[in-house]
């Protein structure tokens, strides 16, 4: 592969290379690099919002009864920091921002398959967004419904829970418009010799992810539009009195919102994938369990959304098989754990802050999907059903994981992208201050959970008081990590040293073009010749 | 239970519903009365149907032709049938139900006589060939075309015979002075005698028929257009009527699309690009 290696330098690569500037040079762009650096700051933006609504529902529950918002501003804080964190920032989060910018420059292709797609997926996520935000201030105020828009509160509610559906409905075409436009390119534009088994890890899991995000997204769609049909036309669907059927309307959201979670945390699992070898100088071990773990995560898990409604009503059968196929899903997840906890055995670790960020998400992930188990099992499903227990659970996995594989992406390719690097010791610093402010936390969150402390309550009973006054100081300590951690990112990604083309000694392809990479990637188009975790002979340039 | 959803997307969602949850699809089963051995058909009192869907009419039964010829019942039901009990003296619903039939059987797009063949049968033990034949010019001139008498033929018969399929049927009529109780419903049934569905009321829907008649030819069809008319409509018992399946279609499409674009993209593989020459 250092063959074909061309040589810009000294340029700014696509920054500069197309001669053209303004916001023009963006919002009509259909460089891949430029549209995922549009989706970056977008999710960014949103995920800032989704911590400060955060931030003020721990202020909330910092102490017993009213403490800064009542009830009503409570429901709809909690909806929002979902709706936002769910569909505006963890969903694209990985796959529409870092996938945009690495997945073509992983294959070695030029673009993506559909670059004109690809701008208009991001013009539906942000039209989509927009809508979202206006449905704050519109209508009969923000939506109370929590963000999933559960019958029959959705139905009667004055709040303004037909825009948001709308919007959120609007996001999922995006997502499968962005899902189309990465298989195909998988699959047409790798480079000469980039065989499947040669695909980096990255790659498998947003391919996987893909086929997720075009099968199982079109039912959320369907699923919100009878909603809008339930408000607007009374269609009686999930109205019990009129023939329906509630339950109907949590299979069919949970049809696509389980599957959903393996979307926000599949390409998380391939941005560890590919950070863990680099950082460990080791090949990957098993990289085909981890490929097809990928593949199985998929499939198996477009088949466990009953384990949402274990408490909803359904039939035992109907429990047992969930709860079993959700024990099955552990197994393709355990497998990428035990795999990348290898890949570390006798390798030669340096604790850069990406790998920092990585191995954090091992544990978290781990802690997250164990208390999966917990709920997964049908028994002691129902003692912590609806619990703070549940809230811990997912933000473990869901923040834990993708959240922090998201920020280990960020310190692993911004610099090559920006071709500016930061500073190693704030980000350590700010990985440990998120770290333990994390746990204290989510993990007081899963104890307050097990001893009885209902979710989506913005009161709660005295004896939960000090678990709850620990976690809101967890989730301040979070947030100044967080502060940190960007402050430090960007600071160093504008006016940081030059970050050279592979300092840190990736064998994939986008670490062998120049930094910042030229508009179509490569000078000359490379050629694959070995696997992507194949360190023999890859120096650090 | 499935319910008579107007819109189609709705059935189509309750549909994905039923088959993702084995609770609901189990209470998915129409519920059917099964009742005990239906009573006799005269003297007994409780008129009505009771459906018998699967079961097997007895074929060898003899009845009378329009011309007084004794004729098996297996001789006339030689493929897709559509059965209609009536008694031909009747002054009201059976006039209804056959000229509702005759109305419709031009817009059935099958041969008659060799796709399908009706049968009306008198319950009513007294009325003679003669009467039949009466009521078989009518309703053939009612239909307005040129119908084959083959295609439908009329029929009278003893009391044994009579009450032997209706039994077998499901159908319990009583006489009332010179008239008669009795349910407004017809069947239809394929070679073998099997009921495949019934139909009520006395107004037809060319659709109904024909996915009827297509469902009872099952089986020896194979894959024609009618095995894929069949596979995209199902039958809600609670409307009795045929309900286009959104969801086997839909999900039989999506798939279909879906697996179609992999083959493409794994068929054509990788592209080429100018720099590797060709």
């Amino acid at each position: 592969m250092n063959d074909t290696i061309a040589s810009i330098e000294g340029g700014r690569g696509f920054w500069t290379d197309s001669g053209k500037s303004g916001i023009g040079a963006w919002i009509f762009s259909t460089d891949h690099k430029r549209i995922g650096l549009l989706y970056f700051y977008s999710v960014l933006a949103f995920f800032l919002v989704g911590v400060l609504l955060g931030l003020l529902l721990r202020l909330e529950l910092i102490a017993p009864g009213r403490t800064i918002v009542g009830p009503q501003t409570y429901n709809a804080l909690f909806t929002l920091h979902g709706v936002v964190m769910i569909f505006l920032f963890i969903i694209p989060g990985i796959p529409a921002a870092f996938g945009n910018m690495i997945l073509p420059l992983q294959l070695g292709a030029r673009d993506v398959a559909f670059p004109k797609l690809n701008l208009l997926s991001w013009y539906l996520y942000m039209v989509g967004a927009l809508l979202a935000l206006t449905s704050l201030f519109t209508g009969g105020g923000p939506p109370d419904t929590g963000w999933t828009f559960y019958v029959p509160f959705a139905t009667p509610t004055v709040t303004n829970v037909s825009l948001a559906v709308f919007a959120v409905f609007i996001i999922g075409f995006s997502s499968i418009l962005t899902g189309l436009n990465f298989v195909t390119t998988v699959h047409r534009l790798r480079a000469s010799g980039m065989t499947f088994f040669r695909l980096p890890l990255f790659v498998w899991s947003l391919y996987a992810t893909a086929w997720v995000q075009i099968l199982a997204t079109p039912i959320l769609a369907i699923t919100l539009l009878l909603i809008v049909a339930e408000r607007f036309l009374g269609t009686g669907l999930f109205d019990a009195s009129r023939g329906g059927d509630p339950l109907m309307f949590q299979h069919l959201f949970w049809i696509y919102s389980h599957p959903a979670v393996y979307i926000m945390v599949l390409p998380a699992m391939g941005v560890i994938s590919d950070i863990i070898p680099v950082f460990a100088r080791k090949p990957i071990f098993g990289y085909k369990a981890i490929a097809f773990s990928s593949l199985a995560i998929a499939a198996v898990g477009s088949l466990v959304w009953g384990h949402h409604m274990f408490t909803s009503g359904m039939s035992d059968t109907a429990i047992l098989v969930f709860s079993l196929l959700t024990f099955l899903v552990a197994i393709p997840s355990a497998v990428k754990v035990f795999n990348w906890v290898s890949t570390l055995y006798k390798g030669s670790i340096s604790l850069a802050p990406p790998m920092l960020f990585a191995l954090t998400f091992i544990l978290l992930f781990a802690i997250g999907g164990l208390s999966g188990l917990i709920q997964g099992a049908a028994a002691t499903n129902i003692h912590v059903h609806d619990t703070h227990f549940v809230v811990g659970h997912f933000h473990y996995v869901m923040f834990g994981g993708t959240g922090f594989a998201f920020f280990a992406a960020m310190h692993y390719w911004l610099p090559k992208i920006y071709g500016r690097m930061y500073e190693n010791r704030p980000a350590v610093i700010a990985w440990g201050l998120m770290f333990v402010g994390f746990n204290t936390l989510y993990f007081t969150m899963q104890v307050l959970g097990m001893q009885g402390m209902p979710r989506r309550y913005y009161d709660y009973l005295p004896e939960f008081a000090t678990l709850n006054l620990v976690a809101t100081l967890g989730s301040w300590l979070l947030a100044v990590g967080l502060v940190v951690m960007l402050v430090n990112l960007f600071r160093g990604l504008f006016y940081g040293p030059p970050f050279p083309a592979n300092p840190w000694g990736g064998a994939t392809l986008e670490w062998q073009t120049t930094t910042p990479p030229p508009t179509e990637n490569f000078a000359v188009d490379p050629v694959a010749t070995r696997g992507p975790y194949d360190f023999t002979g890859v120096e650090r340039t | 239970m499935r319910r008579p959803l107007a819109c189609p997307l709705a059935a189509a969602l309750t549909l994905l519903l039923l088959l993702a949850s084995p609770r609901l699809a189990a209470t998915e089963e129409p519920v059917h009365q099964h009742p005990t051995a239906p009573p006799p058909a005269t003297g007994a009192t409780e008129v009505g149907l009771s459906e018998q869907l699967g079961k097997k009419l007895p074929l060898d039964l003899n009845f009378l032709d329009e011309n007084g010829k004794i004729v098996r019942l297996a001789d006339l039901i030689d493929g897709p049938t559509l059965i209609l009990p009536v008694y031909y003296r009747c002054t009201n619903v059976c006039n209804f139900l056959q000229g509702g039939l005759a109305h419709t059987l031009p817009q059935v797009k099958r041969t008659p006589g060799s796709d399908y063949r009706i049968l009306s049968i008198s319950f009513d033990e007294t009325e003679t060939p003669e009467l039949a034949a009466k009521n078989q010019r009518l309703y053939l001139d009612a239909t307005g075309t040129p119908f084959p008498p083959a295609g439908w033929r009329f029929l009278t018969g003893d009391l044994a015979a009579i009450q032997a399929l209706t039994g077998a049927a499901g159908y319990r009529f009583r006489r009332q002075g010179a008239d008669f109780v009795h349910p407004v419903a017809s069947f239809v049934v394929s070679r073998d005698g099997t009921i495949v569905r019934y139909l009520y009321g006395t107004s037809f829907l060319p659709k109904d028929l024909t996915l009827a008649f297509a469902e009872a030819a099952e089986g020896r069809i194979g894959a024609t257009v009618r095995g894929v008319v069949a596979f995209c409509f199902s039958y809600d018992p609670q409307q009795r009527t045929y309900v286009f399946n959104l969801l086997r279609v839909a999900a039989t499409v999506v798939m279909l699309t879906a697996g179609s674009f992999l083959a493409f993209l794994l068929v054509t593989g990788r592209k080429k690009r100018p720099s590797e020459g060709a």
